[in-house]
């Protein structure tokens, strides 16, 4: 199995729920006007809306797809965006698909991973916990009032992934429909990060032995991750 | 611009410091960091502010993240952005920092380096930190942050005090170098009791403060100097903090 299929079909059959129930809406943003950049301090007393805040739900996952399947340029909402939330505080969940060839996957992941850290936008701040996989944002009044939309994050995470070698086209999806909406992700999202940590084992780790290993039911299902391990395991032996 | 409070145990550090506050907080647009670095955290009392998380947490959440493994650098670097605003208490455009008792003797020295650089780093993007430092010199001998602009020393009218504020500048011309240095003088009973201690040092003398019943008032009653109303010790800082640049 690939890298992370179990993953993007768990995301799809999400979205095709999302959509046919209506609370989906998708944008195409390949022609977007992109929003500036800028710095990424936003005080509380600042800010219009707060997305993922630590007392409240977040998930975030980042996934790629070598199979084709990605919507290129799409974005989709589900919730509601910047200008109609009801509350100053959401729930957040963020779900970005790259699509391309990813040869090496450490390298490959980091790339991704980094691209998607590294975007940071005006009146914007987002703050990433990889071990909680949550990303927490604060919209300032200032971009809102001056139209910043989820849509426009978006649209910089697939500028900044199809920025990179390997990467044709990149997806996103934001949740902010409230917990429950948010928590469907779990899964996907806990999924990839057992593959993301069996696969930085590998890399800091000198050890290949299957049998002490804390990933090897992960290492079982996605044939990749033993693909990866018997790579290294070759390059150890002949270096 | 960051300027740190520094000086002998009790001499009005803290006291100072909240007045810095106050002051930042009625600047409109600009945003400001405080940082409580005395590990009895007396300046978040003083503002009234109750952080939740303080720095050693922050420190020790990081060292969890370290040993569980998995994490590189960048990761390690993000997580620790999101923990150090976690830790932040704000209040309309300040935003305070505690740092908090460090209760395991463990040496991560790497740890440390990573986060000093992050507060550092947020430091940065703030307008204006005041640091209230912990008493005499050994943060400044750690070099606790390494670009501090202005040091501002507090010093009461007793010798002792005003000979630590003294060693305290030696040791900041030499671990931070470049940085503006004044001592204010606390609780003088009157100008010629300042003049005094002027007279006896050859540190620059920014002002004095005379010694306030509307500051032990609001300490008595641990009532927050964000609410602090002018009086005389509240205008003699303010002044002091006008020719440190920081105001
Ligand atoms: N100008 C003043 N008038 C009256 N009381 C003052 C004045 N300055 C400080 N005090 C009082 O002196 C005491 C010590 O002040 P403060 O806590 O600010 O000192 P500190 O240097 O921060 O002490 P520590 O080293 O313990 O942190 C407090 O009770 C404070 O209210
Ligand atoms: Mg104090």
């Amino acid at each position: 199995m690939a890298l992370f299929e179990e993953q993007l079909t768990e995301v799809r059959n999400l979205l095709d729920g999302w959509r046919g129930s209506g609370s989906g809406r998708d944008f195409d943003c390949s022609a977007r006007e992109p929003w500036p950049d800028g710095p990424s301090l936003v005080l509380e007393e600042e800010t219009a809306l707060e997305l993922g805040n630590p007392s409240a739900a977040s998930i975030s996952l980042l996934i790629w797809s070598e199979g084709g399947g990605v919507e290129d340029g799409k974005v989709t909402l589900v919730g509601p965006d910047v200008a109609e939330a009801a509350s100053a505080s959401v729930p957040f969940g963020q779900v970005v698909i790259a699509g391309g060839t990813f040869p090496d996957e450490y390298e490959s992941y980091r790339d991704v991973r980094d691209a998607v850290y590294d975007t940071r936008l005006a009146g914007f701040s987002v703050r990433t916990m990889p071990s909680r996989q949550s990303v927490w944002c604060r919209v300032s009044r200032d971009a809102a009032g001056r139209g910043f939309s989820l849509v426009d994050l978006g649209a910089a995470l697939i500028d900044s992934l199809k920025s990179l070698d390997g990467v044709s086209g990149a997806q996103v999806v934001f949740v902010t429909a409230g917990v429950d909406e948010v928590k469907k992700l779990a899964g996907a999202a806990a999924g990839a990060q057992r593959i993301v940590d069996a696969m930085m084992k590998m890399y800091s780790e000198e050890n290949y032995d299957c049998e002490t290993c804390e990933y090897q039911d992960v290492c079982d299902t996605v044939m990749d991750l033993k693909k990866i391990r018997q790579k290294l395991a070759e390059g150890k032996g002949s270096g | 611009m960051i300027l740190s409070v520094c000086g002998k145990g009790g001499v009005g550090k803290t006291t100072v410091s909240a007045v810095a506050a106050q002051a930042l907080s009625r600047e409109d647009g600009r945003r400001a960091l405080v940082v409580d670095a005395d590990p009895a955290g007396g300046l978040a009392v003083a503002l009234g502010l109750e952080p939740r998380k303080t720095l050693n947490d922050v420190r020790k959440e990081i060292i969890e993240e370290v040993k569980a493994g998995g994490r590189d650098e960048k990761d390690l670097a993000v997580s620790l952005d999101y923990l150090l605003a976690e830790a932040l208490t704000e209040q309309g455009n300040l935003a305070l920092l505690s740092i908090g008792r460090p209760e395991d003797a463990g040496c991560y020295c790497k740890v440390n380096v990573i986060l000093k650089d992050a507060i550092e780093g947020l430091a940065g993007r703030f307008d204006a930190t005041i640091i209230d430092a912990e008493a005499g010199i050994e943060q400044v001998n750690r070099k606790v942050l390494s670009s501090v602009d202005y040091v501002l020393l507090v010093s009461d009218t007793s010798a002792k005090a005003v000979k630590v504020a003294r060693t305290i500048k030696g040791v900041a011309d030499q671990m931070i170098g470049g940085q503006g240095t004044g001592l204010l003088v606390n609780r003088a009973r009157d100008a010629d009791e300042a003049g005094a201690v002027e007279r006896g040092t050859d540190l620059d003398v920014l002002g004095w403060v005379p010694e306030d019943d509307t500051v032990r008032r609001f300490d008595g009653e641990e009532l927050s100097f964000l609410e602090l109303p002018d009086c005389p010790a509240r205008a003699a800082i303010v002044t002091a903090l006008e020719k440190t640049g920081l105001i």
